[in-house]
Parts: structure tokens; C-alpha cells; sequence
């Protein structure tokens, strides 16, 4: 590695950012605001055999959820052959019974997914958390390394840096091979979503059209868009950057004024390809993440390559009895919670706390996970002028388009906050790029 | 087995025409071990156009829209269905019958179901029919029937509180007790001999068959009845569901007939 | 023509009126606010009437404050550069991440400006960042009816503001003919009368103003 000036220019990184607008909108006492995204120019570096490791791993990872959703929503085998009790799916509610018996447009449910991990102190990296619904983040790396090769070329003259500015082009493959016929739009809520930034940006940078669904409209069986003079364009494929239930007020939530009528009526006669596919949940949340090592084994006959941190169902009558036994050691997560939410540590709750808990979980089993506290990996980043190492993971974006991608970079959350877990960058957490070295 | 013509037709009139009118109609009964249409005859109006599908449950569902102005909707199904065919529908694998077995948000027990269901300890080797049916009977000798008492929102839980209600509640309360005990089990959209409404009833799955039991009026269902839909609950079969731009107020009226033919063969 | 949404017609529209409405009165504030440093500290009364907006101003101080900077205030220049912002912040894709961030930039600029103890300083800047903007805009944006929405809409603005301003009728007739040549290059639906109406209008010997102000916001339907 050669010596790299780049950390020094995290201030001039940190204005080009704000810049071109690069913020993320949150919600305070009911008021709008956007927020700047902190980076710290310090990138994580990922060698390329480690990174080889990794995109096996993260591909086999996402054969084997694309594989399980078709299952689940298919013939089901996975529950006759019991690797996975059935009320994880059934009471789940990423479920969605509106989704069964539909094959999506060449049997792809997970075209974008995001895969959290995070490296141990002994460099093992765990998987914690499968993101199949709308994962959002790669933007950020995108647009950030853009002006970390304006700010220091040097840096990038002298490292053998895989170059991550052709997500857009990975992504734009990954639409155009489901696409049926049409042009392809990029579906978001609208302007005072959080990821607003991530959906105008990667229209323009994929060259798909930015819509809302008042744009849209479902006419003889086919998707439009609806052109300034009235003109409907045909669409075939809508990365849609809403969640399930807001899709198609005919069919999910009947309250809904975002989504599409009808849209999802001609998803189902295969007339449209929806990126993710609707009913992805039922693959991503934190109860079913136990029984991925098991769906690798049992869809493709493989040994899992990537490792789940240890986890613990209390469901089962053994993993209860090691959480109560070992409760200060792991931290607790509630399976229907995401965003850094609903995640207790046994070593930190007082005693009324614990015995609060405890009374839950022995309650409703089913609705926590159990993990051993990985000794993380710090990573360090600038604070003023001093390195000092702060919590990070990574999150990898995996496409599936005619096969896996996993896209040569990632967005590397870290925490600010020295005495924190938590990197979401709704909870104040900031980001770095990811480097992947080419040799 | 008998031999029933129906028809089935609801109107929505508006007292504001209303446009951008979408909907999608649950409303046409299928052929199947059970039963077999005729015969089949369909009209929507306003019919600017339409098309077809089976959902994700295997009902058939019209859906459509109209952009025009339009100052009703209406749907009128008519044919002939022989009944009566089967005691039974085969079911899916076990396995594959999860989805059935789970509360929704409409069955979901609270404390009076809860209570209405510890009154009785099955043994072992109770089956799963006889389980349902001793929920039937029960229910049907302490749930009073009114008309009008209840709303489509009415969960069972609220819907046992109250004591009565109509057969969309029976139902619910049926399917929620049956799910208590992990008894496969779904909600049925259909019709009965007579004039009047549609109906609801239930099906557990027992044995690998789909069995009908009708709470309302605490019978086995055999050619009576004719099923258009089922699903988890009552809003997996909404027979009309539509959207619309229009500042209205909108009057539904359903009228279903049923009457038997006598065969002429 | 690439396709796009009625509502992105509409919203290139009014970035590129009030990126104009912006501009052209930041340019005009900063003329009275010399006035006001040492020769005639009310010129502010002066020029809300050329303008033709409510006077709610209590004094100098408080113009200089709620004029150029008051969210609340609908007038104010900040309003307006807001509204300029929130049109922009829609059409990345149609208008790209290069030109848009100027807008940004503008915005900053602004927010600097009014805890600035001599505004005109940064509001220099805001100026400088919109005529980089409507520069970049017309130098990298492949569509041209993008491009020309944006300009039409700056022209409407401009004539608007220059007719309430009772400019002369040679800058009104320049106006009125740049705008007519940009007018049939773009998708927007126009009114072929009201643009045959200006055109005869600054022609007159005796200018009606009313009646151009009243054209040029009529002239889009």
C-alpha cells in the first residue's frame, strides 16, 4: 500500500457532498428535515482475495434466498422436509398470502439485495442482516468516491482500487433482464422520502425515469407511463422504491395513495417485472436469518461459505436454555424490528429491565433472536485530527440479473458515537467508501 | 345432487356520478369436486374494459376500470350449477396448508374467544372435524343471529363480545377457534338456496379434504350452497372492491336468488 | 424528445421562473440597499411598490432581515430561491447532479447571507451560483426541450418582473422576442393569442403594462 493523502481531505470530501446534496430526509417532532450523510474519508480496504471470499459467499447467499422465496411461495418443500418450522413463515409478517403460486419474471425475487456483515477482530466476517426488501445505501459510495478521486488523485494513482462507479451499469443490467417490454422507471414515494437522494440519483445515473405512482397507470393489462401530452409510454420494469404494502391499493393496503391500481394484477399475469419482487420479506427478517446456513445446505447441497454470528432461537427449548444461562453475554433482537431498533444488550439492562425482558421472552419465544456480542473489528476514523476506532459493517449489494453480481465496493456504516453499536445512519451514524483492491 | 340456477347482482348507485372508476369483483363461482357451473353468464356495467384472473387463492376475479362518467356500477353473474357432487374439495399437501392455519387480523383471538375455547378439552385423538364441529354446534346455540349488528370491520373477537352478528362473524369466530387449534382452515364466499344475500361459511381441512360446515345455520353444507371464493378471512374475498374520483355517496344493493330446477332430462 | 411527466414540464417551468425571480431581485435589492446605507434609509418603501408587493415592513432593519431572508415571509427572496430549490431538488434525472447542485450551492450562499453583517457579499455568491447554473444547464443537458422549458420559464419571468418594473419598451421588446422564438421548442401548451397580444403590446407608442403582466402569466395554460 502506498502512502495515501486521501483521510486528509475529509472536510473537502465532506463539502463536495453537500454539495450535490447528498442527504438523507428524517422525520423529527413530525417536521421534515434533510440531513447531510458524515463521511470519513478513511476507506475500508478489502484485499482481493479476501473480497474473492466474499462475493462467493455473498453469492451463494443470495441463490439460495431467491431460492427459498420461490419455495415458500411455490410448492413448499422446505416446510414438508421441516428444515424450517412453518411458524416462521406463516405468523411472519413479511409473509404475503397474496404472493403465492406467482413466478416473477424469470424466477427472480431478489434482484437488489443488501447484506450486512461484520468483520470480527479475529478478520472472520459474519453475515448480520439480509436486506430483500428495498435495501437502500449504495449511492452514497457511488457518488463518494467521485469526489475522493477529485480530492486526492494521487491516492488513486498509486492503489489498485476496483473502481465501484459502474453500480449503475450493474443495476441497469439487472432491470433490463427481467424488463417485458417497455421503458424502465424507478417508483419512489416522492420528494420527502428518506432515501430521495438514492432514487434521483441512480435515475440519473442508470438513465431509468424517476416517477411517482400518479405517473403510472395500468391500462389493458399493461403498465404506462403517462407521457406530458397524455401519450402512454409502455413499461416493463419498475424498480419500485416502495415497500410491499403501498404497491397497489387493489390488492395490499386499500389506504394507500402512492402506489398503482390494478399493478399488481398484471405483475401476476407477468406483464410488468417488479424489482424486488413483492413477499420478499418473508426471507429477510431476523427470525428466518437463523435458518439460512440451513437453506444453503438444503437448495444447493453446499457448505454455507459466509457464517452467521451465533445465534440462538428461544423458540427452540435448548437455545432458550443456553440464552437464559448465558443472558449477559448476548444481545437481543426483536425479529419484527429493523433499523437498529429493538436491539438490548443482557450486560447492559438493570435488574428490573431483565426481569422485564425475561417475563417477555418467555412469553412470545418466536419474536427474539439471540446473538453472542461479536468482538467487532473497529475501524478508525478521523475526529478532527486524531484516528480513533469506532464500530462499522459493511453493507454488500448483491444483484441478480442473468446470475449473481456482487458489486466491487459496499456501503461501510460506522458509528460515531464511541460507546455504540448502532451505524444507521437515521441514529446519527456515518459512512465511508469501500475499497476492493484489484491485486 | 341438485341442480341450481342463480344469480347473483349488486348495484352501487351514486349520487354523484363518479369516474376513474377501478375495481376488482370476487363474485363468480368456479367449477370443482363439489359443484359444476353452467351456463355461465356475466355483465359488468360499466365495462370500458375488463379482464381476468385467478388470484393468488384460486379465485376468479374481473377486474377493470372505467375513466368516464358514470352514475352507477353494476355486476350481474347468472348460470346453472349441479351441487352436491362431493362431500368434499381435496386439499393441497398438509404442508402446503400453512397459510390457513394462522390468526388474522379479523380472527385473531382476545380474551372472550380465548375463554369460549378453554371451555372444552379435546382428547388426543379428537379429530379435527369433530373438534370444528363441536365449536359449531356451541357457538351456534349461544351466538344470536342479527342482521345489521355488525360491520365488515368487525373482527370475532368484537364480534363474540357483542353475541351476535351475522354469518361473516360466525364464520370468523369458527375460523378463529379452529386456528387455536391448528386446524387448517378458510373462509367461504358463496350462496344459498333462497333470495336474499350472499353468504359466508367456513371449510376446515380434515384428512386431506376440505370440508364445509356452515355455522350460521349449523349444518354440513351439501347442495344448497354454492361457493364463489375463499380465503384466509373475509377480506381475502371482497366480492367488490373499487376506487374512484368522485365526491359521492354510494347505495349498494345485492340481490342473490337461488331457486332448484327441476330437471327436464 | 425524451419522454417526460406533465409534472416535470411543470416544475422545469418554474425552476427557471424563479431562479429568474431570484436573480432579478436580488439585483434590484442590492441597488436600494446602498440606498439605504447612508442616503435614503426608506427606498425599501419604494421598491416594494415597484414591485408590486405588500409593504409589511417596519423600518430598514426588518426589510433587509424579512425581505431577503424570512422562510415565513412568501416574498421574500429566500422564499422564492426555496421554491427554486424544491422544483430542482426532483429533476435530477432530467436536469443532472451537476447543474442541480448550483442550486444547492445557491442555497448555502443564502443561508451564509443572512447571518452576514454584509449580506451583499454572499448574496453575490447566490448570484454567481444561478448564472452558473442556467450556463451549465445550457451547456450539458442533452434534451433541448429540457433546456428550453427552463429558459422560457426564466423569459416569462423576466418579462413579468421587467413590465411591473415599467422598464422601457426596447428591453420589454428584446424580452418578448427572445421568449417567442424559445416558445414553439418546447412541449408546453401556450396560448397562441396571448403571445400574438404581447408581441403587438410592446410595440405600442404608449406601453400598457397591466396588459403585458397580464399576458405573460396567461401565456402558459
Amino acid at each position: 500500500m502506498e502512502e495515501m493523502d486521501l483521510y486528509r481531505h475529509t472536510d473537502t470530501i465532506n463539502e463536495l457532498l453537500a454539495r450535490y446534496g447528498v442527504k438523507f430526509g428524517i422525520y423529527k417532532n413530525n417536521e421534515f428535515r434533510e440531513q447531510l450523510f458524515p463521511f470519513d474519508a478513511i476507506p475500508r480496504i478489502i484485499t482481493a482475495s479476501e473480497f474473492e471470499y466474499l462475493e462467493k459467499g455473498l453469492k451463494q447467499r443470495v441463490m439460495a434466498l431467491n431460492a427459498f422465496i420461490k419455495d415458500i411461495y411455490g410448492d413448499k418443500l422446505i416446510l414438508r422436509d421441516k428444515v424450517v418450522p412453518e411458524e416462521f413463515i406463516f405468523a411472519s409478517s413479511g409473509y404475503l398470502a397474496q404472493c403465492e403460486g406467482i413466478l416473477p419474471p424469470k424466477g427472480v425475487y431478489t434482484h437488489i439485495s443488501g447484506i450486512d456483515l461484520v468483520q470480527g477482530k479475529d478478520r472472520q466476517w459474519y453475515i448480520l442482516e439480509d436486506n430483500l426488501r428495498v435495501p437502500s445505501g449504495a449511492s452514497y459510495p457511488m457518488i463518494a468516491r467521485n469526489l475522493c478521486r477529485r480530492s486526492s488523485p494521487l491516492t488513486f494513482q498509486q492503489n489498485h482500487i476496483e473502481d465501484n462507479r459502474n453500480y449503475a451499469e450493474l443495476l441497469r443490467r439487472t432491470m433490463d433482464h427481467v424488463n417485458t417490454g417497455g421503458h424502465t422507471v424507478i417508483l419512489t414515494p416522492g420528494r420527502y422520502n428518506a432515501a430521495y437522494f438514492e432514487h434521483s440519483y441512480l435515475a440519473e445515473m442508470t438513465g431509468a425515469h424517476l416517477v411517482t405512482g400518479s405517473q403510472l397507470v395500468v391500462k389493458n393489462d399493461h403498465l404506462y407511463f403517462i407521457d406530458y401530452s397524455g401519450k402512454l409510454e409502455p413499461v416493463g420494469a419498475v424498480y419500485r422504491r416502495i415497500s410491499d404494502e403501498y404497491l397497489d391499493p387493489m390488492t395490499f393496503n386499500r389506504e394507500s395513495v402512492i402506489g398503482i391500481p390494478h399493478i399488481y394484477d398484471i405483475y401476476r399475469k407477468g406483464n410488468v417485472a417488479l424489482l424486488n419482487a413483492p413477499g420478499n420479506g418473508v426471507a429477510d427478517d431476523k427470525g428466518i436469518y437463523y435458518f439460512v446456513p440451513k437453506m444453503i445446505r438444503y437448495y444447493l447441497d453446499e457448505d454455507p461459505i459466509l457464517q452467521n454470528a451465533p445465534t440462538y432461537l428461544p423458540y427452540y427449548k435448548e437455545d432458550m436454555s443456553y440464552v437464559l444461562e448465558h443472558f449477559d453475554h448476548l444481545v437481543l433482537k426483536d425479529v419484527a424490528e429493523a433499523g437498529g431498533y429493538g436491539v438490548v444488550f443482557g450486560s447492559k439492562m438493570t435488574a428490573e429491565e431483565k426481569e422485564h425482558f425475561l417475563c417477555l421472552l418467555k412469553k412470545e419465544p418466536r419474536r427474539f433472536i439471540a446473538q453472542e456480542v461479536i468482538d467487532f473489528l473497529d475501524l478508525d476514523i478521523m475526529d478532527d485530527d486524531k484516528m480513533v476506532p469506532r464500530k462499522a459493517d459493511l453493507r454488500a449489494f448483491v444483484l441478480l440479473g442473468d446470475g449473481p453480481m456482487v458489486w466491487k465496493s459496499g456501503l461501510t456504516r460506522f458509528s460515531r458515537n464511541p460507546d455504540s453499536f448502532i451505524v444507521n445512519s437515521s441514529q446519527g451514524g456515518g459512512f465511508k467508501d469501500t475499497w476492493v483492491l484489484s491485486q | 345432487m341438485k341442480k341450481l340456477h342463480f344469480i347473483y347482482s349488486m348495484t352501487l348507485a351514486f349520487d354523484n356520478p363518479v369516474r376513474q372508476h377501478r375495481f376488482t369483483l370476487k363474485c363468480v363461482p368456479l367449477s370443482s369436486e363439489r359443484q359444476q357451473i353452467l351456463d355461465l353468464s356475466t355483465s359488468v356495467y360499466p365495462n370500458e374494459f375488463l379482464s381476468s384472473d385467478r388470484d393468488s387463492f384460486g379465485n376468479h376475479c374481473i377486474y377493470g376500470y372505467a375513466q368516464g362518467l358514470y352514475d352507477h356500477f353494476s355486476v350481474t353473474v347468472t348460470g346453472t350449477a349441479l351441487t352436491g357432487l362431493s362431500s368434499f374439495e381435496t386439499a393441497r399437501q398438509v404442508y402446503q396448508l400453512g397459510l390457513f392455519r394462522y390468526q388474522t387480523d379479523m380472527t385473531r383471538p382476545g380474551p372472550c374467544i380465548r375463554a369460549f375455547h378453554d371451555r372444552f378439552s379435546f382428547s388426543e385423538e379428537t379429530t379435527a372435524l369433530d373438534r370444528a364441529l363441536t365449536y359449531m354446534r356451541t357457538l351456534y346455540g349461544t351466538f344470536h343471529y342479527l342482521p345489521q349488528s355488525t360491520g365488515i370491520e368487525t373482527t370475532a373477537e368484537e364480534a363474540l363480545v357483542l353475541g351476535n352478528g351475522v354469518c361473516q362473524d360466525y364464520s370468523h369466530i369458527l375460523l378463529s377457534l379452529c386456528r387455536m387449534e391448528k386446524i387448517p382452515c378458510r373462509y367461504v364466499v358463496g350462496m344459498m338456496t333462497g333470495e336474499g344475500q350472499s353468504h359466508a361459511w367456513v371449510e376446515i381441512c380434515h384428512d386431506g379434504h376440505w370440508i364445509a360446515l356452515d355455522p350460521t345455520n349449523n349444518v354440513l353444507p351439501d347442495d344448497q350452497h354454492i361457493k364463489i371464493s375463499a380465503g384466509r378471512d373475509c377480506k381475502d374475498c371482497t366480492i367488490n372492491q373499487g376506487l374512484f374520483t368522485g365526491q359521492t355517496t354510494q347505495t349498494q344493493t345485492v340481490h342473490v336468488s337461488v331457486t332448484e330446477q327441476q330437471d327436464q332430462s | 424528445m425524451g419522454i417526460i411527466s406533465i409534472e416535470n414540464t411543470d416544475r422545469l417551468f418554474w425552476l427557471g421562473r424563479y431562479s429568474e425571480r431570484v436573480y432579478t431581485t436580488i439585483r434590484l435589492f442590492s441597488v436600494s440597499y446602498d440606498d439605504m446605507i447612508d442616503t435614503y434609509a426608506n427606498s425599501y418603501q419604494d421598491f416594494c411598490s415597484r414591485l408590486d408587493i405588500p409593504n409589511i415592513y417596519q423600518g430598514k432593519e426588518h426589510f433587509i432581515q424579512c425581505y431577503c431572508f424570512d422562510g415565513t415571509n412568501p416574498d421574500s427572496i429566500y422564499s422564492n430561491l426555496m421554491r427554486a430549490y424544491d422544483n430542482g431538488i426532483t429533476l435530477r434525472e432530467e436536469i443532472g447532479s451537476e447543474s442541480l447542485s448550483y442550486i444547492q450551492l445557491a442555497v448555502y450562499e443564502m443561508n451564509k447571507a443572512k447571518l452576514s453583517s454584509a449580506p451583499l457579499i454572499e448574496l453575490q455568491r447566490v448570484l454567481d451560483n444561478l448564472l452558473a447554473f442556467w450556463g451549465i444547464a445550457d451547456d450539458s443537458i442533452d434534451s433541448e426541450n429540457v433546456r428550453n422549458i427552463i429558459k422560457v420559464g426564466k423569459r416569462i419571468e423576466r418579462l413579468d418582473l421587467y413590465a411591473r418594473l415599467q422598464m422601457s419598451p426596447e428591453e420589454l421588446h428584446r424580452e418578448v422576442a427572445r421568449l417567442s422564438g424559445r416558445l414553439p421548442r418546447t412541449n408546453l401548451k401556450y396560448s397562441a393569442v396571448q403571445l400574438d397580444s404581447l408581441r403587438t403590446l410592446v410595440q405600442q407608442p404608449e406601453i400598457n403594462y397591466r396588459d403585458i403582466v397580464f399576458s405573460a402569466e396567461h401565456l402558459i395554460v
